[in-house]
């Protein structure tokens, strides 16, 4: 416990650090400012920025301000980045609630409830229980990275392909689950999205597949595109429709009070502890863990919900649990890269690149070598989030007033910023074409009503699904026991199992009764 | 592709729907017809129109039915890629189209949804049909797209069937004007961004797509979107860095 | 806001340089006389990335004007190579290749838009990055002479890992299969990071992968390096032994990095590039950055673009008998 303290003490001493600062235009006289500080205080606010702009993806941006970080100490610059990669999370909810266009792939779920939330004139206690909820979820997970960050990292060794491959079962299930509608409709969106995420070079034998010699479509569909699509352009067009005007002026009409109410506080404070021991554990697992949790953590808001048919229609438990648990993945997923020195995302990959442009190669050897670096960084995230909350709260009263900007005027602006967003993902014309294309596919699923979500959720899932399947296959010489022997796999199937029993008797009971009642008339 | 069936059904008469698979069925034909008219004028590389009608009628008409005999027959000749698309996309949707018009559809929202699906399906199947499949114990390139593609098949049928099972809501209204001003808009950015640069492209599209709705007003629409471009033009280059040309190749060289 | 304003002020300076190009096109110049944009066919932060930008920082300080490096990735590295490939032969847009892009990439992809030795001018080898046998810590075999009759017997068992087909670690694996005559279950990943992962954390058992990524890794025992395939010990790995002194020589691979131009570039700006990419590798600094990495640096003779030239022959006729049977 002492080393704790006195790594903790370490860390904050070197965000603290003051140095000097004399401008000549102060003529000799010197101002004491923290580096460290002020790059954290940038990376929130950049990455705030970035989260909120539609399509702009945070591995872009960390990518292009990465060549910056260059000139700076090495601390200072993953401080930076680090501020980025979480402030994302933050800004990554507001556009789901405003203007149902998640940024992010963790953020597909808060769009779901916070949206309607919007819709009801209650998007300022939708956006500020999404901060809250980040705030406690950041904290919590920053103590966790301190006092566990060594064995948990375990658990991240664990997981071999077999148990990958249960999990992204289990992640597809967990979509199931949320939808509102039909099991049917979720199951096909589901398998449309996995289909969707096939296009682009196979993994094993870099064969093109289902890329029609499109040299865009070689590495696949990008995320950005699809979600642009389907839910950022689709939702303007739809918006567009004759007869739409009425509901918008409504929307803009009931704009009720800015902060939540006690009974919202009171409703979702147990749903921000779940999903932030949700978001805490599934974070650590490399790739595709902080999707999963948002998804988890909704479902299993869902699944012990006293009145289930809430979700879905404004449900405020329904964006702080998802929330909580995306923004505590986030700072949990950097317990690989702190203890072993590999990284789990795209983000930590360039933040390694950062580091070797530095002259640190991180290794598992990185939190003795470099402690200043790693407690630096750590009590970095607690400041980090408290300058988001500060940054955040503040904000809502802003973001709210937005919807008041008449539809004529926001949508040709929210279109400009999709497509400027989408176009800098790899400064490529066709991604921009291709996510009008999806714009009218996900105009198409909202009149045949199917929803959008499970196939988002499929497509991000689907090659890590995929991929670990092939590989668990590889390792096993085609046994497909693997996944029953490994217990870690066994149990994740089970509950997979489970889930889907319990979602598809009900539905088909349902389904059942109506076709009689049906016949009999 | 799907908005070629934007008609009302009626839970007797289908004849438009029917039409619509129908048209849907030769959709990807109608598609590289259309985008080989581009070649008459040096744009792209692909065939010329003439072949790719030639080609495609042939295997429609002749060629899949010869393979169809033919493997029954136990041929195991490679069929080309048009056959294939015949066999596989547009025959079952004609079968489908022609089963339609014996019956009742009570809920076109999902008859209609649930055949589109498979549709797609079926065209996935073709895409990953030159796809190699398993190797021994090991996963070719093509058996998870095929396997999920079957998957998607089943499912979409399933859902026809609950629409012809059970009553349900009909087919949704389409407008024209948003989605049509909105796609040419964003067409436009895609096309003109490199050559023009963020200002013209962002303000000229705002403009474009401020079309999509009756409700605009002209003056305010310009003064917002010259606001915004100018925004757009600080933010996305000098803020977050990200490369992007500003003004017209030709003003700039 | 220091960083973002620095980022301001150097665009508009770019701006402003660009305009006074504009302004006075018939002004007496020596090349460069705008800045120059240097293509990496690989993300921010990867080997490729990390090698360019510590070479293009003091080539930008001798010609005076800016190198802005632009990241493009995408299938192996091929497409930002095709699109350098037609950029304007100006000598305003270059490329950094390497052993993927501009050798392996002839065998592994049949239809690739380039070809390496006629669409490109051969500026200069900028550094080599030794590739090491690397294997679980708890992998039976103790040295090379081990795994090798280890893997030979138990070439059914064993699951090799790469970071996915054209990368350096799936090349390199196959050579070293190729000489071992042997087909053993080779398991992809997304990425050296995800292979990484999946060999410290015993899922697989060897991988054959550059210096950078392993060398924390064996200094803290989780996992173990068996050779390295260079003529030379690397220094800051002295305690692994060449595949030379381990018994098979046979297996010699360096991830070279270079630098290109498009076809038809005069000869005058290759030598003045040529020249700055040499001065860059005297430089003490960059030696030292360079060294860190673990790369070779070549010597003053394999630095000229006739050599750079052999090698992209050299190394297409390597490469293509090993790749093409498995593509």
């Amino acid at each position: 416990m002492f080393d704790l303290f006195h790594n903790l003490g370490l860390g904050f001493g070197v965000v603290f650090q003051i140095s000097w600062w004399s401008p000549w235009w102060l003529y000799g006289l010197s101002l004491p400012i923290s580096i460290n500080i002020l790059m954290c205080l940038i990376g929130a606010l950049v990455g705030t920025l970035v989260g909120v702009l539609p399509g702009i993806g945070t591995v872009a941006t960390v990518a292009m301000l990465l060549p910056i970080t260059f000139g700076l100490p090495p601390v200072g610059a993953l401080i930076m980045l680090a501020g980025i990669y979480y402030g994302a999370q933050y800004g990554g909810s507001t556009t789901s609630i405003l203007v149902n266009i998640p940024g992010e792939a963790t953020s597909v779920v808060t769009a779901i409830d916070g949206h309607q939330m919007a819709k009801q004139g209650r998007a300022g206690p939708a956006l500020a229980i999404a901060a809250i909820g980040s705030f406690f979820a950041g904290c919590v997970a920053t103590v966790l990275i301190a006092v566990l960050g060594a064995p948990l990292t375990k658990l991240a060794l664990a997981f071999g392909p077999a148990e990958y491959f249960s999990l992204m079962v289990l992640g597809l299930i967990f979509a199931v689950v949320l939808a509102k509608g039909s099991v049917l409709k979720a199951i096909a969106m589901i398998v449309f999205g996995l289909l969707l995420s096939m296009v682009g070079s196979d993994i094993e034998t870099g064969a093109s597949r289902m890329a029609f010699n499109i040299p865009e479509l070689a590495d696949g569909l990008g995320f950005a595109t699809v979600a642009m699509g389907v839910f950022g352009f689709a939702e303007i067009i739809r918006n567009l429709d004759a007869g739409a005007e009425m509901n918008r002026d409504l929307v803009q009409q009931k704009i009720t009070g800015l902060m939540p109410t006690r009974k919202d506080l009171i409703d979702s404070a147990p749903a921000i502890l779940r999903g932030t021991v949700l978001g805490s554990i599934l974070g650590i697992l490399p790739g595709g863990g902080a999707v999963i949790a948002s998804f988890a953590s909704y479902t299993l808001e869902k699944k012990i919900a006293k009145n289930p048919s809430r979700f879905g229609r404004g449900a405020i438990e329904g964006v702080a649990a998802p929330e909580s648990a995306n923004n505590a993945a986030a700072q949990t997923s950097f317990i690989p890269l702190l203890t072993l020195g590999i990284p789990p995302n795209a983000v930590m990959a360039l933040m390694v690149g950062a580091m070797t442009i530095h002259g640190i190669v991180p290794g598992p050897q990185v939190m003795q070598k470099q402690p200043e670096l790693v407690w630096g960084m750590i009590a970095s995230m607690w400041i980090g989030n408290l300058m988001l909350i500060i940054i955040n709260l503040p904000l809502v009263g802003i973001w709210v007033r937005l919807l008041r900007v008449p539809y004529r005027l926001m949508f040709p602006s929210i279109v400009i910023f999709c497509a400027i967003g989408i176009y800098s993902v790899n400064n490529a014309p066709v991604d921009v074409i291709l996510a009008g294309v999806f714009g009218l596919v996900g105009y198409w699923l909202i009149k045949h009503d199917f929803e959008p979500a499970p196939l988002l959720l499929g497509m991000v899932l689907g090659p890590l699904m995929e991929e670990n399947l092939r590989r668990a296959l590889l390792i096993s010489r085609g046994d497909w026991s693997v996944f029953l022997t490994r217990p870690l796999s066994a149990v994740l199937l089970a509950i997979a199992a489970f889930l889907l029993v319990l979602t598809v008797l009900p539905a088909l009971r349902a389904k059942r009764d109506e076709v009689f009642t049906e016949s009999e008339n | 592709m799907a908005d070629t069936m934007g008609h009302s059904a009626t839970t007797t008469r289908n004849t438009s729907v029917v039409i619509g698979f129908c048209l849907l069925a030769v959709a990807p034909q109608i598609f590289e017809f259309i985008w080989s008219i581009g070649t008459i004028f040096g744009w792209g590389a692909g065939r010329g129109p003439a072949t790719v009608v030639i080609s495609h009628a042939t295997a429609l008409l002749a060629g899949a039915p010869g393979a169809l005999i033919g493997a029954i027959g136990g041929d195991t000749k490679k069929a080309s890629s048009e056959v294939l698309l015949a066999l596989i996309y547009s025959y079952p949707l004609f079968a489908v189209a022609i089963l339609t018009i014996f019956m009742t559809i009570r809920s076109a929202q999902d008859y209609v949804g649930g055949i589109a699906l498979m549709a797609l399906a079926l065209f996935a199947l073709w895409a990953s049909s030159d796809l190699q499949g398993m190797r021994g114990f090991s996963f070719g390139a093509g058996t998870a797209p095929r396997m999920f593609g079957g998957l998607l098949v089943a499912l979409g049928a399933g859902i026809a069937l609950t629409g012809l099972l059970t009553d349900g809501p009909a087919m949704a209204h389409y407008a024209w004007r948003g989605p049509l001003f909105v796609m040419v808009s964003i067409v436009f950015f895609a096309l003109a961004i490199r050559p023009l640069g963020v200002v013209v492209t962002a303000f000229a599209s705002f403009l474009i797509a401020a079309m999509g709705t009756h409700e605009t007003r002209w003056v305010e629409a310009i003064i917002v979107g010259a606001c915004l471009t100018l925004g757009c033009a600080l933010l996305f280059p000098y803020v977050l860095g990200l490369p992007m040309p500003m003004f017209p190749r030709f003003l700039v060289q | 806001m220091t960083s973002i304003r620095a980022l301001a002020a150097g665009a508009c300076a770019a701006a402003l340089a660009s305009l006074c190009g504009f302004v006075a096109p018939g002004a007496a110049q020596t090349y460069p006389t705008r800045g120059i944009t240097m293509i990496v066919p690989f993300a921010a932060g990867g080997p490729t990335d990390v090698i360019s930008r510590i070479v293009t920082a003091h080539m930008a300080q001798t010609f005076g004007q800016s190198i802005v490096i632009e990241n493009v990735v995408g299938a192996g590295g091929t497409t930002a190579t095709a699109r350098a490939a037609r950029a304007a032969n100006d000598g305003y847009t270059l490329i950094t290749g390497h052993m993927g892009t501009h050798a392996a990439s002839v065998p592994l992809y049949p239809k690739l838009a380039y070809h390496p030795e006629k669409d490109f001018e051969p500026i200069a080898l900028l550094a080599g990055t030794p590739i090491l046998i690397l294997a679980r810590k708890d992998f039976p075999p103790k040295d090379l002479k081990e795994f090798v009759t280890y893997v030979k017997t138990n070439a059914e068992k064993v699951n090799a890992a790469h970071a996915g087909v054209g990368s350096v670690s799936h090349v390199s694996c196959e050579l070293l299969h190729s000489i071992l005559d042997i087909k053993p279950v080779g398991v992809p990943f997304n990425g050296t990071g995800p292979a990484m992962n999946a060999l410290v954390g015993g899922q697989v058992d060897y991988i054959c992968d550059q210096i950078v990524n392993a060398v924390p890794q064996i200094n803290a025992g989780t996992i173990k390096a068996y050779a390295i395939a260079t003529a030379e010990r690397n220094p800051s790995l002295p305690n692994v032994p060449t595949t030379a002194e381990a018994g098979l020589p046979a297996f010699q691979a360096q991830a070279w990095n270079a630098m290109f131009a498009p076809k038809g570039t005069s000869p005058a700006i290759v030598a003045s590039l040529n020249a700055a990419a040499v001065k860059a590798l005297d430089d003490e600094t960059v030696r030292k950055r360079l060294l860190e990495l673990g790369s070779v640096i070549p010597p003053p003779a394999d630095r000229t673009p006739e050599a750079l030239a052999k090698l992209v022959k050299n190394e297409i006729a390597k490469w293509t008998p090993v790749l093409k049977p498995a593509s």
